[in-house]
């Protein structure tokens, strides 16, 4: 703070107010910025923050220190130590009042002249203002001064006299008795007044600390260290105490004052100031010469004085608020952790908040929470604003979704899935219409061979083409036009099936897409129909649907040129069209428009251009390989094809792979990248039962999926999970899980309870025992003992409960095992696991429905509250 | 899109940990204050402190809870050199009608001889098993034999790091192909001692933790660690938080039948961000681990979240305080033009007054600029 170097200081009450002090004093109100931003002289501290000049004071030259008096009235009041050792009081732009008038311009002037190394005013009795000196000889280094000295105890009196005797204001002003005179033949470097005990004065003088009681002036209790700039006590910890030498910190605890209870690790270059953080316990922020970052010290726990010898917890961090060297800082006295920042050079200052280390959580419903110092904030996803579309969702988001809008149950129209699970993503409806289509040539070849094709169908493209055999090849003219083409094409069962796979054709054996066709103009998908009719060598048709496309509403009319060119065909070698198509064929943007030039282009049997053009759906690439590539190079292509999906994780590939090893490897890779679990899971499903399910990583698939629906408390949902899986893997049905069993005979009294499922068959078995009162379901079947009562009803268990059952035999039958069923949860065995009281399942939930505690005396059993997770309500429930 | 709203969180002094239980419902956080505080989601989606009761003597740095399996059960660990578990016991007392729930100590864990810097349950299909870690560079695993008795467990293993540890991470893969293993960071700044993370693997045939691996190229300090959801995946991903945030890959090798050593990997870095400036405090992953979150000495909370090519890449910022970030280096973004009470809520914050429920809403800031194209280093191998 010496010369050009800068200090600041807050103002003690305004929490907008604070002075720069270096050679003069500039006084500063920090407000926010749009509110200061039309005057001039604002200077922005940070994005919110910008300060204006409020007042400047050049009164007091050769300033040392300057210290705030810690009143509320009057405000602005400081004190300057000079370099001279004068302490003068000064004020800064207020309008002074009386007691602040008298004040100002007040000077306390030691007997012999040094330098004035720091002050500090008493926090509790804020007349007292102690002043630390530099050594000259046997004199004292620690005055302290009463500002109110030399005037009658009631001020108000003493501003009477003043003002009268106002020519002589000089010479009155000018004290030179201190009250107090300490610290005899030594230097003091750094004060501050102790927090417990405001008669106390810690210094850091020549070679030692030291403590100074006002009662008691002639003793002391010092301890040798070198470390005594900066003494400053914890506000929160009334007995820390820092102060450093050079580049070290030591932590004092004045109640073992022998020792510093913890030296922090030395820095670099020497220190110069320290401050404990006033709002928050144990954070002290240090500063070195010519850096630019604040080393903080968060002390995690306070030191204890006996005993025990942890050391505390030190986190040691840095921040940079700015970019410049920083000549000083100051905490804001309310503010969390917020601190002023003052560069070194030329007064840039920076308004800045040191972050409390923030520790966060997701939740499994993607919601996410984090703690930031004291408080904590909680974060959901909105989905309201997913504006920026779906392609930003995060998938466990979709997948919550999709739960809901039941996807992947749908098993008869399985192509329906892909809309269920929101209908844009093209690789699951490529997916999805492929298991659709297995499934329904599973289905059709189940009629003609009996099944045992079926195992084929699922087994994928890659498979069906291996098995192919006895292809024929034709050679086809083109449809509408009467040139021989020179285009072979092949044929067998396989390729057939192959083709129906991919969707083109729906029934052998002749392959007809015009239906197909059909239904991608419906679909408004020119292009790809138009390519489709082409590869099926029908250039009239192609054209045909090009010029709808361009008809349509919206169409593009660019279609009726791309027909044109189309009509334009010639396989002449040599003609300008070709050249001029295969050229200009790739600046087409539609990929199937460019792979029709592609093939009207190319030589028959290289049609890499077509095959090799990813744009265009595997599907159609598969099919068209189907179609026109021989049996050598047939399975190399669809070989390569499979491997690259694979690799890729396209779900466009359990079209070749199918619900084989090979789709399992695929879908693999699509977990990896993806995480979607829920597709994983129900593609596999839709598998012919067998080894694809018992795959342990489709069974891992699975349990994380369903682990994933439990978190998300989607019960229902993992319930019909279950269920759809329990019919396509029967070993993945869990035992019953709950046997209750008579008390005198021991055996289970299933069939007179309706809560188990096979009561069906089990009744009927007891029934042709031919016993006449078997219809009494309140006795165990096995011994004919009543079974337990009600606690409420304190009928017997088994007992219907609203007398809706019927005496007749063969009612009871129909009531037991089919309506009932369903409706009659009331009736339901239920106890508690704990009293194990209970009673009829209805009778039970209205009881706990006003109460708390268990209906059976004397029990005060909370059964209902026993499980928390059983009070948790299912988030799908509809 | 994110928005987030502030919690009265009612703590003395400052929380170090924020804790999910497996359905989201439920929440607990601890503090310096020695406490723990358990909250409960009402029907309305706000969170009700149900509990609050001085857990340790000293301050408590993490909370975690066990899968509802085992009942609801909590674990805490401390500066006071102890972990201890405690469970919810409903019927005891009537707090349950004022909305207050009883948790009791169901075991103290004294094994530490320094500060327990963190503890962690081990995945539910290992049983109820818990590890800690200390400063000591001791991790411990203790098993509750008898999962319906949880005042006893038995230390089984005790695994020395040599090195201060920070972290712990179980990797929580069910799969059978995966045998249990647990990730441990250690804050020790001393670059010179070499990999501050070690991931321990569990030998079915020694029946003991022993090293399969140690991250080399993480020297810093590190503050967090986290293994993420398996979901099923064939690979592991680890986020570190040190002095960035980085995202590593280990692909287990496969194993000749002979070995009987622990697993190989393949440990490959997906991503490195040094966004935060500083050093890096916790991270977190989503359900999926589709999403990361991470926090940093500069204060800031910020998404990343990987496209289908595994390129990672920004997907939100917030300001620890609640408030939408306003810029950072100088230059203004979108933000502060979006949300146009930004000040007032920052200046709220700042005076301590946030404390309503619901008291500002604020978006999480679309990244800026230059950050939408991170640094993403992959390593060969």
């Amino acid at each position: 703070m010496s010369g050009s170097k800068p200090d600041i200081l807050w103002s003690p009450h305004h929490p907008d107010l604070y002075v720069i002090c270096d050679s003069e004093l500039g006084l500063y109100r920090i407000g926010p910025v749009g509110g200061t931003e039309t005057k001039p002289g604002t200077l922005s501290l940070s994005k919110e923050t910008a300060a204006t000049l409020l007042a400047i004071n050049s009164d007091t030259p050769y300033m040392k220190c300057v210290a705030w008096y810690p009143k509320h009235e009057p405000e602005c009041l400081l004190a300057v130590g000079q370099a001279n050792g004068r302490v003068v009081l000064t004020s800064l732009g207020q309008n002074h009042n009386s007691t602040c008038k008298e004040l100002v311009g007040k000077e306390f002037v030691p007997k012999h002249a040094r330098q004035c190394n720091t002050l500090a005013w008493n926090p509790v009795d804020s007349n007292l203002l102690a002043a630390g000196l530099d050594k000259h000889r046997a004199d004292f280094s620690v005055l302290i001064w009463d500002i109110s000295s030399k005037f009658a105890p009631e001020t108000s009196v003493a501003a009477e006299k003043i003002r009268l005797s106002f020519v002589d204001l000089d010479s009155s002003s000018v004290v030179t008795k201190p009250l107090y005179e300490l610290g005899q033949n030594d230097a003091c470097l750094s004060l501050c007044w102790l927090l417990r005990d405001p008669k106390l004065l810690l210094a850091g003088m020549h070679r030692n600390l030291a403590i100074f009681d006002l009662r008691n002036t002639s003793q002391k209790m010092f301890v040798n260290t070198k470390a005594i700039q900066g003494v400053t006590v914890d506000p929160h910890f009334h007995d820390r105490v820092a102060s450093f030498f050079e580049g070290q910190v030591a932590i004092w605890d004045l109640r073992k004052f022998e020792k510093p209870v913890l030296t922090l690790t030395e820095q670099p270059k020497p220190l110069i100031k320290v401050a404990w953080c006033p709002t928050r316990t144990g954070l002290l922020a240090t500063l070195t010469r010519d850096s630019n970052i604040i080393r903080l010290y968060d002390m995690q726990h306070t030191p204890t004085p006996i005993g025990d010898e942890t050391e505390p917890t030190i986190i040691e961090r840095s921040v940079q608020p700015c970019e410049s060297q920083i000549g000083s800082f100051a905490w804001h006295p309310s503010s969390q952790n917020r601190m002023v920042v003052v560069s070194a050079s030329n007064r840039v200052m920076t308004d800045f908040t040191v972050f409390e280390r923030v520790s966060l959580a997701w939740s499994s419903t993607t919601s996410l929470t984090w703690a930031c110092g004291r408080h904590l904030y909680d974060c959901v996803e909105d989905s309201t604003g997913g504006t920026e579309g779906a392609a930003e969702t995060d998938i466990a988001t979709k997948m919550r979704e999709r739960a809901q809008s039941r996807y992947g149950h749908d098993t008869v129209q399985v192509w329906r899935n892909h809309l269920l699970a929101g209908g844009t993503d093209p690789q699951l409806k490529s997916l999805w219409f492929d298991l659709f289509y297995m499934k329904q040539c599973a289905e059709d070849q189940e009629l003609k061979l009996q099944g045992n094709k079926q195992s084929v169908v699922y087994s994928g493209i890659k498979n069906i083409i291996k098995t192919s055999s006895g292809t024929t090849e034709s050679r086809r003219c083109w449809s509408g036009s009467d040139r021989q083409a020179d285009v072979p094409r092949f044929y067998s069962e396989e390729r057939c099936l192959a083709l129906r796979l991919c969707g083109w054709i729906s029934r052998g054996p002749d392959i007809n897409v015009e239906t197909f066709l059909r239904s991608l103009e419906h679909e408004r998908e020119w292009e790809r129909a138009a390519a489709i009719a082409l590869f099926n060598l029908d250039i009239r048709r192609a054209i045909q649907i090009l010029n709808k496309g361009a008809m349509a509403e919206n169409g593009d009319l660019n279609l009726n040129v791309v027909a044109m060119a189309l009509s334009g065909y010639t396989d002449e070698k040599s003609s300008l069209w070709r050249e001029m198509c295969s050229s200009l064929r790739l600046q087409l943007k539609n990929p199937y428009l460019c792979v029709m030039f592609a093939f009207l282009t190319s030589e028959a049997g290289a049609y890499d251009g077509v095959l090799y053009e990813s744009s265009v759906a595997v599907r159609d690439r598969v099919a068209f390989a189907c179609m026109f590539l021989g049996d050598a190079q047939l399975p190399r292509y669809i070989d390569k094809l499979t491997n690259d999906m694979k690799e890729a994780g396209n779900l466009e590939g359990i079209l070749l792979t199918g619900l084989t090893k090979d789709g399992v490897d695929l879908m693999e890779s699509y977990v990896d990248r993806t995480a979607d679990v829920q597709t994983a899971s129900f593609c596999m499903l839709k598998g012919s039962p067998g080894e694809v399910l018992k795959d342990p990583r489709v069974q891992c698939w699975i349990e994380n999926y369903r682990n994933l629906l439990d978190a998300w408390r989607f019960w229902h949902k993992r319930a019909e999970f279950d269920i759809l899986r329990g019919k396509m893997d029967p070993s993945s049905k869990p035992l019953a899980q709950v046997f209750v069993s008579c008390n005198f005979c021991g055996k289970s009294i299933s069939y007179s309870c309706s809560a188990i499922p096979h009561q069906g068959r089990g009744f009927s078995q007891y029934g042709v025992s031919g016993s006449p009162t078997k219809s009494k379901v309140t006795s165990c079947p096995g011994c004919r003992k009543p079974l337990p009562r009600c606690a409420l009803c304190l009928m017997n268990m088994g007992t219907p409960v609203s007398g809706c059952s019927g005496t007749g035999k063969s009612d009871e039958k129909v009531d037991l095992t089919r309506e009932n069923k369903l409706a009659q949860f009331k009736n339901w065995f239920t106890w508690c696991h704990n009293c194990r009281h209970g009673g009829h399942a209805g009778h039970m939930l209205s009881w706990f429905r006003d109460h708390t505690e268990c209906p059976v005396s004397a029990c005060t059993c909370k059964c209902m509250q026993l499980d928390t997770t059983g009070n948790l309500v299912p988030a799908d429930s509809s | 899109m994110f928005v987030a709203r502030s919690i009265a969180a009612d703590h003395k002094d400052l929380i170090h940990d924020v804790s999910y239980d497996f359905h989201g419902r439920r929440m607990a956080t601890c503090s310096s204050d020695q406490s723990v505080k358990v909250w409960d989601k009402s029907e309305n989606g706000e969170w009700l402190c149900t509990a609050s009761w001085k857990t340790h003597s000293g301050s408590v740095w993490r909370v975690t809870w066990a899968h509802p399996e085992f009942g609801q059960v909590l674990a805490s660990c401390s500066f006071d050199r102890t972990a201890a578990v405690w469970e919810e016991i409903v019927g005891e007392s009537n707090d349950k009608q004022r909305g207050l729930s009883h948790w009791i100590k169901r075991t103290t864990l004294v094994d530490s001889r320094t500060s327990v810097t963190d503890v962690k349950f081990a995945p539910k299909h290992m049983g109820l098993m818990l590890a800690t870690c200390s400063a000591d560079g001791v991790v411990r695993i203790y098993e509750a034999p008898d999962v319906m008795n949880l005042s006893q467990w038995s230390l089984q293993h005790e695994i020395s790091c040599k090195l201060s540890c920070s972290c712990i991470s179980w990797n929580p893969s069910s799969s059978r192909a995966h045998p249990p293993m647990l990730a441990v960071g250690s804050d020790d700044s001393n670059t010179t001692y070499g990999g501050k993370v070690q991931i321990y693997e569990y030998n079915e045939n020694t029946r003991k933790y022993s090293k399969a691996e140690t991250l080399m190229t993480v020297t810093d300090a590190v503050h967090d660690i986290s293994f993420a959801p398996n979901l099923g995946r064939s690979f592991h991903v680890l986020a570190i938080a040190t002095k960035d945030v980085r995202i590593f890959k280990l692909v287990p090798l496969r194993k000749e039948s002979t070995t009987t050593g622990p697993t190989k990997f393949d440990v490959q870095i997906m991503a490195q961000f040094d966004h935060h400036n500083s050093q890096v405090w916790r991270v977190s992953w989503n359900v999926t681990s589709t999403l990361l979150a991470s926090s940093g000495d500069d204060g800031c909370v910020r998404l990343w979240k990987a496209n289908y090519m595994d390129n990672w890449k920004c997907a939100g910022i917030l300001k620890g305080d609640g408030s939408p970030l306003t810029g950072l280096s100088g230059q203004p973004t979108a933000m502060s033009t979006v949300v146009g009470s930004s000040l007032q809520t920052s200046q709220n914050a700042l005076n301590g007054t946030s404390a309503g429920r619901i008291a500002k809403r604020a978006s999480f800031a679309p990244p800026l600029r230059q950050l939408t194209s991170p640094k993403i280093n992959q390593s060969p191998a």
